[in-house]
Order: C-alpha cells, then structure tokens, then sequence
C-alpha cells in the first residue's frame, strides 16, 4: 500500500479471520473506508457482519490479518500494546444495538466521562462539549436526567453523543436501530444521516435497507463469512450479481 | 437488671470487632476477586485457593491459629486484634464472592461500551462495572454483615470481652439461669434490626436514581 492510498483510506482491513475455537465466523475479509465514506453492511443473521464491526475496534480479537483505524495499526498476530489498542479505540466511537449507556450516571455525565477519563479534559470543558452534542442529537434538556428515564430512541441518540465526544475519525454503528420501534428509530436515523452529511466516515451494520441505500455511499452484503459482494449502494441494490444477494433483497425488500 | 448490666458491658467490643473485621473484609475482598475473576492463572489460583482455605476452616479455628500459633518474635497477637484479623480475612473471602456476583451481574456492554471509549480496564473496573456491581452487593453484604455481627461471639473463646463473653461470664456466676441468654438473644436482635434496616434504605436510593 502507498502512503497515499493509506491516507485516504480511514479503515482498512486486511486478509481478518475470526474464530471463535473452531468455529470460523468470517475469514479472509479485505475492506477499505474512505475518509468520509459512509458504508453500510448487510447480509442474513450469522453473516459475521456484528463481529467484523467488532474486531475494527478490537472489542473482538482478530484471529488473523492487519487492522488499520486512522492511522494506528494493530496486527492480529502480535497484539498490540495497551495504549495502542487504546488509541485505536479512540479513533472509533462504537454504537451498540442496546445502547449501552452508564445507568448510574445522569446524561451529561455519560457523555463527559470519557472526555475527562481519556481526553483528559477538565470537567468545565468537557461538560460544554458534551452540551452541544445533546444539542446536536435534539435532546438539549436530557442533560440531568438518567438514562432509564429516557426512551430507546432517547437513549441510543444519547449513546451517538457520548461516542461522538471522544472526536472519534470513524462511527461504527451495530445494528443501531434493531431494538427500537420502526418509528423511533426513525429519530436516530434522522441524527446518523445529519452526521453523513457532514461529512462523519460511518459504517454501519444495519437490516435498513431504505436507509442503506439513500444514506451510504458503499454497500457490502456478507454471507456465511464472506464478502461476498460489494460497491455502490444504489447499483449493488438495483443490480446483485450474486445469486445469494438476490435471495437476501427479495427477503428484506419485498416483505 | 444486673444481668441487662453485664451483657451490655460487652457491646462495644461486639461492635469494634464486627465494624473492623468487615471494614477489613470489604477492602482486602476487592484485591481478591480482582485475583478471582483474572485471566492469568498464576493470580487467579491462589486466590481461589486463599478463598476457598479461609472459607472452608472454622472461624474459630482461624483465631485459635492466630491467638496461639503465631508469634512474630516476641510479638504475639492481642485478644481483640486477633480477632478483627482472623474475622476480617474470613470476611474478605466471603465478601470476594459476594463482588464476584455482583460484578457478574453487570451487563458485558458496559465494559464493551467503556473500552470502546478507549477507557482503560482499571478506570473501567472502579468507574463502570464497580459501582454498578456494588450496588447489587448490597443486599447480600447487609446479610454477611448480620451474621459476622453474630459470629464475632467467637472471639469470646479468645478471651475479647464481648457480649458472649460477659453472658457466659454472669450465667456461670449468677444463679440466673436462662434470663442472661435470652437479654443476649434480644440485644444481638436489636443491634441486627437497624443494619437491614440501613442496608434497604440504601439499596432502593441507589435504585430510585438507576431503576433498573
């Protein structure tokens, strides 16, 4: 790779396998992100999909291949240093399906906490920062509530605003909208797609197949372990080639 | 009268001794399911057996060994510093495993959302999982601390002037027979009532804050 090519691309994946003891879960993947690039990847239950997504921030060790988030690299053969995989990280803000928030912490504090913790900010500035982010994500007054006071569509925004905080170079969304009703979920579409268009680097493993195909710019469909086909959003989903990307569509589109 | 007088002379070593040993279990007992719940077998072995050792010999055992057996020089162990020291390392074995369901009880998305953030294991542990953990511990350590409160007549057969200690002491000499024992029973049950009483009162403002 050439040190141009390794600055457009903001992740990159090469030749990843995972195993979990002898059950292979996906093998062999190569995937690259361009900066600003806004990727969506689908594929039937089991696919791998949630555990690709989860070994780009090292949530999941790779069993093999190189990963490269913003410029920190971590090979699966000699697994980085504590600060390295660290700062990997914190080149990623992760947006898990059930939110994950801290319940024992009020909103503000939810999303300060990392900022303080990792950023080393100080309280004020960190507080500020973490206003404007609740601003952003429409729950400006949620600021001194706790989580379990808030909805699921609530609380997920709150989620993309705490890892928003850390100044994350990429987003990667689990499923972000899989527990919530079709309606609320529409609320934290309506803020991912806000946050594509300003120009975040997103990828985002989703069973919206409406929002995969107006918002991100790059489709992948992964079965059984394997890309088995990817490219422009709108061209991969007018025109699968792949047998097993038509059966997927016909089930999610056509229903 | 006089027999209420005796028992409640012991009722500040029963304190001393039941409040020390526990503050010393619930310290020693973080180390200890930190040891518990490692990855690395040369820490986790030796805990699970330091655990299991202080659990699975009798109290009493334990303060025999410590009150007699040891001797750092010259230095032997106290009476009552025997005590707090054999009840507190009990203690900190009980309350290990109390920790370890507590912290077993806390969802894997909290670590997974904390070490996402880039935060790291130990700020994780104290900041995220440890005080979520701990207020699920509560109830199970007001129990622990109930029967501890009890359990601390042990340190009578040592010599430590508390309340078991003075009831003996008076049913022996006194003719008063069961009287003593039953004032006993009901001071141990008053002393009791306030800790459950503190421990609830605690436990539902911890949960009206999270409820979950």
């Amino acid at each position: 790779m050439t040190s141009s090519q390794a600055a457009q691309n903001m992740v990159s994946l090469r030749g990843v396998s995972k195993k979990f003891g002898e059950k292979t879960i996906f093998s062999d993947i190569d995937l690259d992100v361009k900066t600003g690039e806004v990727m969506a990847v689908i594929g039937p239950s089991g696919a791998g999909k949630s555990t690709l997504l989860r070994c780009i921030n090292l949530l999941e060790q790779p069993t093999a291949g190189r990963i490269t988030v913003g410029g920190h690299t971590i090979d699966a053969g000699k697994p980085g240093s504590r600060s390295e995989v660290q700062a990997l990280r914190r080149s990623a803000g992760m947006v898990f399906q059930h939110f994950n928030l801290f319940p024992h912490m009020n909103v503000l504090q939810n999303i300060s906490f990392a900022q303080v913790r990792v950023l080393g900010r100080s309280r004020t500035e960190a507080d500020k920062r973490s206003a404007e982010l609740l601003d952003r994500v429409g729950l400006a007054d949620f600021a001194n509530a706790y989580p379990s006071r808030c909805s699921g569509g609530q609380q997920q925004r709150i989620a993309i605003a705490r890892a928003l905080a850390v100044d994350p170079e990429v987003m990667l969304f689990d499923e972000p909208t899989s527990a919530l009703d079709p309606e609320v979920g529409l609320e934290v579409l309506a803020v991912m797609q806000e946050l594509a268009s300003a120009g975040m680097t997103m990828i985002i493993v989703t069973h919206e197949m409406s929002f995969a195909r107006d918002v991100s710019d790059t489709l992948v469909v992964m079965a059984d372990g394997r890309i088995i086909e990817q490219g422009d959003a709108r061209a991969v989903m007018a025109n699968p080639t792949h047998e097993r990307t038509r059966t997927f569509l016909r089930a999610v589109v056509d229903r | 009268m006089e027999a209420l007088n005796a028992v409640l002379v012991g009722v500040p070593l029963t304190l001393l001794v039941t409040a020390a040993a526990f503050a010393m279990g619930a310290v020693l007992g973080v180390p200890l399911v930190v040891g518990l719940r490692s990855e690395r077998a040369l820490a986790r072995i030796p805990c699970r057996f330091l655990v299991d050792l202080l659990r699975g010999v009798p109290a009493i055992v334990w303060l025999f060994v410590i009150y007699f057996g040891v001797s750092i020089g010259a230095y032997r162990f106290a009476a009552v510093p025997a005590a707090i020291i054999g009840l507190g390392a009990i203690s900190a074995a009980y309350l290990a495993e109390i920790y370890r369901g507590g912290i077993s009880s806390v969802h894997a998305g909290q670590w997974e959302a904390a070490q996402a953030l880039g935060v790291d294991g130990r700020t994780v542990f104290s900041r995220i999982v440890g005080p979520q953990a701990l207020r699920v511990s509560i109830p199970s350590m007001a129990s622990y601390l109930i029967s501890l409160l009890k359990d601390s007549s042990i340190a009578s057969t040592i010599g430590v002037t508390e309340i078991v200690f003075y009831t003996t002491q008076d049913a022996r000499s006194g003719g008063g027979g069961l009287t003593v024992y039953i004032i006993a029973a009901i001071t141990y049950t008053v002393l009791s009532i306030p800790l459950g009483l503190a421990s609830r009162a605690l436990y539902d403002s911890l949960r009206k804050k999270v409820s979950r």
